[in-house]
Order: structure tokens, then sequence, then C-alpha cells
């Protein structure tokens, strides 16, 4: 593999910020490490970079060994989320400096920022100090700064979270398309899943400094490996239970008086304590007095949010249990007040033992 | 971009700006503008005489000693602002990456000393690097020689303004330090600066600025020092600043005194503009011009 953490684990103080990540990363691929404020990912992407030196394991970076190198001697580059352009330089100036640390001639060094200007849309800019560039420019010359010294793998420290949400999908667009030409690995850091689900091939979830899963993103989106993952990625309703009977195949759950079952068994015995998760799009609407599938629930449709090409529906059972589903909109749906049947396969219940021993150190 | 010289016609911008403005005229422009009037007409035995004459400046020019105090004193003014500029770096740096949560407390040590007067701190070095002073006591009870060097030198006057004027230098690069943004040492060395590169390309650039003006204020007052060259400096360490200061006093030579006076501002301002005629201050990172 191109990249390969072997074992990381960064300590601060008591606390363990990372904890034994392995993760190997091939040449061509977009990988996103996601996961909420203060989860370690930011910390695990300064490992890599080197401006962090892991407690205990090793950095590869094309079959080289860089644990011990400083950030300088590693051949990556960064986009920070402040995007840290040098207030002093103007844009010209800024990107011309990974290169002239390099100390690559003039005219290629020329060449190389014209291509970047180019590929980047900034030609007319080149003469501006960066608090003379709107947030989308600015962003643009952070990208093109880490790009211009043509990197080993560029990291990208939520470089979006400054934009706005147009500007943003917009960028998404563009910073996957840089990546298949260049054809290096980008590692991209984000608490954000719509960014980590449409640019990545894959993504590792990390959570209290341990990387959850790092799989395909459809993977991890139709097929969460653990409860965080269930709840974190995708919009999803969550039940806590008890297993009521559970056989090879299914498996049934009483989860405050509402009976759930799963295709599947997710490895829980009769009495185990469990979550179950229902994505809201796999929850399906039927007129009142339909029967059948798995699971169907009648509820009141107490909600309707709309969110343009899908609905979502704020559904409450008699029991006051609340509920989300998500459909498109073709046609009449229910509206405020109506009573429905909410229904879903057993396939697409996910099950998980209430409380996964992770072996964390801490 | 500087937008002009618009000002907000809101009648509380007259309260900020006016009140600034009237203590400004009151105490620095008319005590200025006598001193330069005074500077034309001469004195004689205790009196003023008005009549117009430039005496005062020929004297200051031909008369050797007041020529070779003002070199002394731009020699001293530089070498002892640049010492402090030297130690202040490393200090303030050290406070702002190493100080933590006592940062505050560290910056407001800087203080400390001027709870106490000039002249008792300067008293207290006298006391300190005279022929009986600590150092040299305790050198002579130990059977070696004093060190004659630190007894009423240039130098011991060098010593004892980079003493005074350090916390001033170091408080001006601590709030410089203050407001840079260190990730952008982060920057740099992913883009390939080592330490050395990084400080020379980012840190030291972007706090240029607060660095010239720790060095001015510095500069400034080394050059009419009068106290540290009285008490430290000994025979041949008469700096401008005390031979001005004698001319009101025992001499009574009212009106040579405001002519030297004139001559110092003059230097400061020329000093004080020269140093920032070098700085283009977007290449300090300076914003304050706003964005309009």
């Amino acid at each position: 593999m191109y990249i390969s953490l072997q074992g990381i684990s960064k300590q601060y103080a008591s606390v363990w910020a990372i904890d034994r990540v392995n993760m190997a990363i091939a040449k061509q691929e977009f990988v996103s490490l996601l996961g909420p404020s203060g989860s370690g990912k930011t910390t695990l992407l300064r490992v890599i970079a080197g401006l962090e030196k892991p407690t205990e394991g090793r950095v590869l970076i094309d079959g080289q060994d860089v644990t011990e190198l400083p950030p300088h001697k590693r051949g990556v580059a960064m986009v920070f989320q402040e995007f840290l352009l040098f207030p002093h330089r103007t844009v010209r100036e800024n990107l011309a400096f990974p290169l002239r640390m390099m100390k690559m001639p003039k005219a290629e060094m020329d060449e190389r920022i014209d291509w970047a200007l180019g590929i980047l849309s900034l030609q007319g800019l080149d003469g501006r100090y960066p608090n003379q560039l709107s947030g989308g420019q600015q962003q643009r010359v952070a990208l093109g700064r880490g790009l211009v010294g043509r990197p080993k793998v560029l990291l990208l420290d939520e470089p979006l979270a400054n934009l706005d949400r147009e500007l943003r999908q917009e960028m998404e667009v563009e910073i996957r398309r840089y990546q298949m030409k260049l054809g290096i690995p980008f590692i991209y850091v984000t608490h954000n899943q719509e960014e980590a689900l449409s640019m990545s091939d894959r993504i590792a979830v990390v959570n209290k400094g341990h990387v959850e899963d790092f799989a395909e993103r459809t993977t991890l989106y139709d097929k969460p490996k653990t409860a965080f993952i269930a709840q974190f990625v995708g919009r999803s309703n969550k039940f806590e239970g008890k297993v009521t009977a559970a056989d090879g195949g299914s498996c049934t759950i009483d989860a405050g008086g509402l009976s759930l079952t799963a295709s599947g068994n997710g490895g829980l015995k009769p009495g185990d304590a469990a979550f179950a998760f229902v994505k809201n799009e796999k929850v399906a609407l039927a007129p009142e007095g339909f029967v059948g599938e798995d699971n169907s629930l009648p509820c009141t449709v107490r909600d309707v949010i709309l969110r343009g090409a899908y609905a979502e529906y704020l559904l409450e059972t008699s029991d006051g249990l609340g509920l989300v589903a998500s459909r498109p909109r073709s046609g009449e749906g229910p509206s405020i007040g109506h009573a429905v049947v909410a229904h879903w396969a057993s396939g697409d219940v996910d099950l998980y033992p209430v409380k996964p021993d992770l072996g964390l150190r801490r | 971009m500087i937008g002009g010289l618009r000002i907000s016609r809101d009648p509380r911008a007259w309260i900020f700006l006016g009140v600034p403005s009237v203590f400004l005229v009151l105490l620095f422009v008319l005590p200025l503008v006598s001193m330069i009037v005074l500077s034309f007409w001469r004195t004689e035995n205790y009196h003023i005489i008005q009549d117009w004459n430039v005496d005062n400046y020929y004297v200051i020019a031909t008369a050797g000693a007041y020529v070779t105090f003002l070199i002394r004193s731009l020699v001293m003014a530089v070498i002892v602002s640049a010492l402090c500029v030297a130690i202040a770096w490393p200090v303030a740096y050290g406070v702002i990456v190493y100080g933590g949560r006592y940062k505050l407390l560290l910056s407001l040590g800087f203080a400390i000393p001027f709870l106490t007067g000039e002249v008792l701190r300067v008293i207290a070095l006298q006391g300190l690097l005279g022929p009986l002073g600590l150092f040299n006591g305790v050198l002579m009870a130990l059977g070696a020689a004093p060190l004659r060097f630190i007894m009423y030198t240039n130098f011991a006057s060098a010593i004892g303004l980079v003493y005074l004027y350090l916390p001033i230098v170091v408080t001006v690069i601590y709030l410089s330090l203050l407001n840079f943004d260190m990730r952008l040492i982060d920057a740099a060395r992913i883009f390939g600066a080592g330490p050395f590169r990084g400080f020379i390309e980012v840190t030291w650039p972007l706090n240029l600025f607060g660095t010239l003006i720790g060095f001015a204020l510095c500069f400034v007052p080394c050059l009419s020092a009068t106290l540290v060259p009285r008490f430290l400096g000994g025979p041949s360490g008469t700096l401008y600043g005390m031979a001005l200061a004698q001319q009101f006093g025992e001499s009574g030579t009212w009106a040579l005194g405001a002519a030297m006076g004139v001559v110092l501002f003059l230097l400061s301002i020329a000093g004080v503009l020269l140093v920032f005629r070098f700085v283009d201050l977007r290449r300090s990172g300076f914003t304050g011009f706003g964005r309009s």
C-alpha cells in the first residue's frame, strides 16, 4: 500500500487521543476520516503530516518509514480549515512558497504556478493579498498551494467548513476532480458525512481515537459495522430494547412495548440489550389499515419537513414514540394529522449489542 | 486600502477624536512650538532675550562637544535598542509558546519594574555596578581585580539603558506575537521550511512591525536619556540628553537647550521615518487598512 499507518497511538497527558490505528491507503484513493469533533481525526492527520509525533506506531509513505522525519521532509502537503495563507504574501507568492522551498528553477516555478492558477480559475488574482480575496478564492489558493508542489499525498483538514453550502458543494466536485486528475491520495478530515460520502472512495469513521470501520462508502452507509456508525452516518430511527427471541435467521426485539423483527441476529441472544437502527428512507408509508411485511406500525403524521426532492414525515405512535420517514415527493403524500402505517423490511433493521467492548485504553 | 480621510459624521466621533486632539494640542504641540520659538532667542545671565537669531544652532554644530555627545547618543541608542530587541524576542516567544495558562501572569511580570521609580532603579544599578558594588565587592573580597569596564563607563550606561527599556520592548513584542497565528508556522513547515527558514519566511516578517515599534520605543528615550549617563556613565559618558538637561539646569542656557531639543526631536522623527521607510506594511501582514 502507498500509505500505511501501523498501530498509531497518541497520548496527551493521560488521554489517548488516538488509540492503535491501522490503515492502509492506495495511491489513487480518496479517503475521508469522518468523526465528531474531538474524535482524534485531526490529530491523526497531523501525525501523518509530521506535525505531531505518535506515541506509538509507524507511518509509512510510499514504502518509506517517515515516522521520525519532520513535515518538510515527508513530501506531504496540507490544506487547513482556516486556509492559513501567508498574509504578507500575494497569491502568486503563496503558491510559489512550496516550490521555493524545493529550490525549483524560476522558469519551471512560473510554469507550475500558472498551471495551478489555471486549474483553480485564479487567473488575474495572482497579485492580490489574501485579505483581498473572498472565502472561496482563499480556499482555492490554499488548495493550489497544496497541489503546486505535486506532493505524494494531500492532507485536507476540514477545508470546506468555513464556506457556505452552495460553494461547498461546488468545491466538493472540484476537489474530487483534482484528486482523480493528479492520481495521488487525498486524506480528507471532516465531521460532515455528506462531504465524506460525496467525495471518498473509502471512509474511516473515527470515534474516541479509534477507527470504528474503514470501508467503501456504500458499505459503510448500507451495512454500518457498529452502532456508532449507524447513528453517525445517514439519518436513522434508533430503538433500544431487549432481545426476546433469536434464531439463525431472525431476531425479535421488544423496544418499549414495540416489537421489531430483524433479519440476522447480530450475534445476540435472548435477554441481551440491543440497539436497532432503521434508516429514515427505509421507512415506507401506507394508508391506515395496511398490514404486511415484517414491521408495520400505525402512526399519526405530526409534521412534514420539505427537503426539496424528498420530504421528512415526523410520525408519532399512539404510545408517543417518535419516528421519521423520508420519502421521495411523488404525488400527494399524507398531510399533517393523517393516520398512516409506517412499515419496513426486517432486512433494513441493523442490530447492535448495547455495550460493545472496543477495548479502549482510557 | 486607505479610504481617503472620511471621518464619520456621527457626533460621537467628535468626542472620541476631539478630546485626544485637544489634549495633544495643549500638551504636545504648544510646548513644542514654544520650544522652537525659544530656540531662536537667546539667554543671558538667566534672562531670556527675544532677539531672533540662529546662534544656538551654530553653537551646536560647531562646538565639537555637542556633536560628540550626539553621535555617542545615536550609537548608544542603536546598540541598546538592538540589544533589547535581541533579548526581548526569545523572552516574549518563550512566554507565548511555553507560558500556557501562566501567560497572562508572566506578561504582567514585565510591568513589575515600572512599579518603582526610574531614579530608584538606576541608583540600584549603580549600587550593583559601582566600585563598591555587589559585583566588584565580591570580586575584591575574593582577591580578584575589579571589573573596570562596568564602573562609570559607557558600557555601564548601556547596561542601565537595556535594563530600563527592556520591559517595554518585551511587552511590545509579546503583544505582536500574541496576535500572530502560530499555525502559520505549521503551514510553513508542511510546505518545506525547516524551523529556521520558517522563522525567516513567516514569523519574523509578520512580527516586524511590532518589533520596529518596540525598537522605536526604546530608541527615542535612549537618545534623550539623562539619568542613566549621569549615574552610570562616568566622566566620558556624557550623552546628548544629559548635556541638554544641563542647559536647563546648572548652566541656565535655556535657549541653547531648546535648540538642542529641536535637533533631538527632528533626529528622532528622522530616525523613525527612516526605519519605517523600509517597511512595506502589507509585507508585515498589517491589515489595519481595513478591507474597504
